[in-house]
């Protein structure tokens, strides 16, 4: 059938059609050449160059990436941005839900909870970035200040900088960012194109709250979930460097805990002004990200639930 | 019966109590921001309290006298509406044909489009700084305002979904009136689809007011400083030796800084639920 299809020469229509359709898609076409495909192979061939900020570079071949694999702070950013991103993804995403579920609840008042939820994401990540910073701070810090008062002890924990409360910190932190606000806004109007009679059949069968939300309400927005996780990532993967930067500095303190890859590229590229081995860098973020958007959607295949 | 409305009571309160203790922990960063503005710097750094005991206004005129924060809201706004612009007129344009022709390759670009998604822009960042610097755009806001007219693909993604979900009926009886796929477009598709032009926009319009990534990359002089590196860089001098970050006029500037994407929510909230359309993922 689709062979007999595929030997009819194209129907005038739809030769029409292709041509207008390209007109429409053109400016893409030449974004996604320019600004992607271009840089793409552009980052490659820089990557085996010597490039320094100020444009001098010469062919080195495979050395960059040789020094890299050799190179304990970029085996020390991996793991940081590994870990980073997949238990950022899931933080996040988990507490979005939690917000769009609570807001599902129709109650009055929901107006503002929704703008109490939503707000915060509108911050600039700077602005976080700084509050934290001295909320989490040792002296004068709002959390310290809090817990002294609960325990009756004197607490003064430097929460950024101390080995075992730094992730906890940060991860906190991404609860607040761009990213929550909008997966909720989309978990929101997922949630309420859930069909009510769903719930109804339910109540019948007299199921719990939990047993509703596992048996209902999570497969049918999973698709969300799965767009939200591979969405998180990308940001996860991006967003990192506008919260971590003003946050921990370039050298992700302390001690690298918290130097992601994007982090390590800047720092190599303009404070230590290799350029050519910052594309390297760059290539393996990418490679990282590709890896991380083939795993999400076979992973999808597996557990998300499609209509028909 | 009187006892499942009292449980149903209790469940209530319960959840109200709940929703409660997530708001504070939101809002809790804004309310420290927000007062944070109003203290002096000995009290910011040496005390916890949330509300000032010593209530001033100097941080906020000291943000007007000593800097140059005019400079940087006119590039904050120009690199706010450039993008804007430019994101929606090419993405809806591109998502057109993708959401309601069919045409040869349509599956092939549609993936492409998707697998793009995926790609952080962190991770061609460095590329794309040689390129710019080759044709002349660095410190300027070029780099950033030049792409966002070649579409974004998760904004098409969104135009797409969106463009979906209105009947193709429309489209037929158009056709039937006369109308070229030029005409569809602009006098069918785009007065429907104003809540996703409304939702990308605001959403464009915070996402780069609060950007930090890119200007930190590109731009270098003050001149072209937006309000973020600004709050980052502007706020701090050296007394002696030490280095003191005056931390109260950061939160003033914060405080600012707030304002008009808390505008933009109170204006596009109506929209921003209903504009992103869900229902074509599932198929």
């Amino acid at each position: 059938m689709s062979n007999e299809k595929k030997k009819k020469r194209l129907s005038p229509r739809k030769k029409k059609d292709t041509l207008t359709a390209y007109a429409f898609i053109s400016p893409w076409i030449i974004g996604f050449a320019c600004f992607t495909l271009f840089p793409i192979f552009f980052m490659l061939q820089v990557s085996l160059t010597n490039r320094k900020l100020n444009g001098i570079s010469k062919f080195i071949g495979f050395k960059n990436y040789m020094n890299m694999f050799k190179s304990p702070a970029f085996w020390n950013s991996i793991k940081v941005t590994l870990l980073f991103t997949i238990i950022m993804v899931i933080v996040t995403t988990v507490w979005a839900v939690i917000m769009a579920l609570l807001l599902n609840q129709k109650q009055r008042l929901n107006g503002i909870f929704q703008f109490c939820y939503f707000l915060p994401s509108v911050i600039p990540s700077v602005a976080l970035a700084y509050a934290f910073r001295t909320i989490f701070g040792k002296e004068a810090g709002l959390l310290n200040a809090f817990l002294s008062l609960v325990s009756g002890k004197n607490v003064s924990v430097n929460w950024l900088y101390n080995h075992s409360t730094v992730y906890m910190a940060v991860f906190f932190i991404t609860l607040f960012t761009y990213n929550t606000g909008q997966m909720m806004l989309i978990f929101r109007s997922g949630l309420s194109d859930v069909p009510g009679e769903l719930y109804e059949a339910c109540d019948l069968d007299g199921a719990g709250a939990f047993r509703k939300f596992f048996s209902v309400t999570l497969p049918m927005i999973s698709p969300l979930v799965l767009f939200n996780a591979v969405n998180g990532c990308v940001s996860a993967l991006n967003g990192s460097f506008a919260l971590l930067y003003p946050l921990t500095g370039e050298s992700g303190n302390p001690d690298g805990m918290t130097q992601v890859l994007s982090l390590l590229i800047y720092k190599e590229a303009f404070s230590n002004m290799k350029v050519g081995y910052a594309c390297a860098l760059s290539v393996l973020l990418f490679l990282l990200a590709a890896l991380f958007g083939t795993a999400l959607f076979s992973l999808s295949k597996k557990f998300v639930y499609y209509e028909n | 019966m009187k006892s499942v409305k009292a449980k149903q009571r209790l469940n209530s309160c319960i959840l109200y109590l709940i929703k409660i203790i997530v708001a504070v922990i939101m809002f809790l960063p804004i309310i420290w921001i927000s007062t944070g503005g109003f203290k002096t710097l000995t009290e910011f750094t040496s005390s916890p309290n949330i509300i000032p005991e010593n209530f001033t206004m100097e941080n906020f005129s000291y943000i007007f006298k000593s800097s140059n924060i005019w400079v940087y809201v006119r590039n904050t706004v120009l690199l706010m509406l450039g993008t804007t612009v430019g994101t929606l007129l090419s993405s809806s344009l591109v998502a057109y044909p993708l959401a309601r022709m069919d045409f040869v390759g349509k599956n092939v670009i549609f993936t492409i489009i998707i697998a793009t998604m995926m790609i952080p822009n962190i991770a061609l960042i460095i590329p794309q700084y040689i390129m710019f610097g080759k044709i002349g755009w660095l410190d300027s806001l070029l780099p950033m305002i030049v792409p966002a007219f070649f579409a974004y693909p998760y904004n098409v993604f969104l135009f797409r979904q969106f463009f979906r979900t209105i009947p193709r009926e429309l489209d037929e009886s158009a056709t039937i009136d006369g109308c070229s796929r030029v005409q569809i477009f602009f006098k069918v598709l785009v007065p429907l689809s104003k809540p996703t032009y409304a939702t990308i926009a605001v959403l464009s319009c915070v996402f780069w007011w609060n950007e930090l990534t890119q200007p930190v990359f590109y731009i270098n002089s003050d001149q072209w400083r937006t309000m973020t590196i600004a709050l980052m860089t502007s706020y701090m001098y050296t007394s002696g030796n030490a280095f003191v970050i005056n931390w109260p006029s950061i939160m003033a500037a914060a405080t600012l800084m707030i304002v008009p994407p808390m505008l933009l929510y109170f204006f596009g909230n109506k929209f921003l639920v209903g504009g992103i359309k869900t229902t074509g993922l599932k198929g």
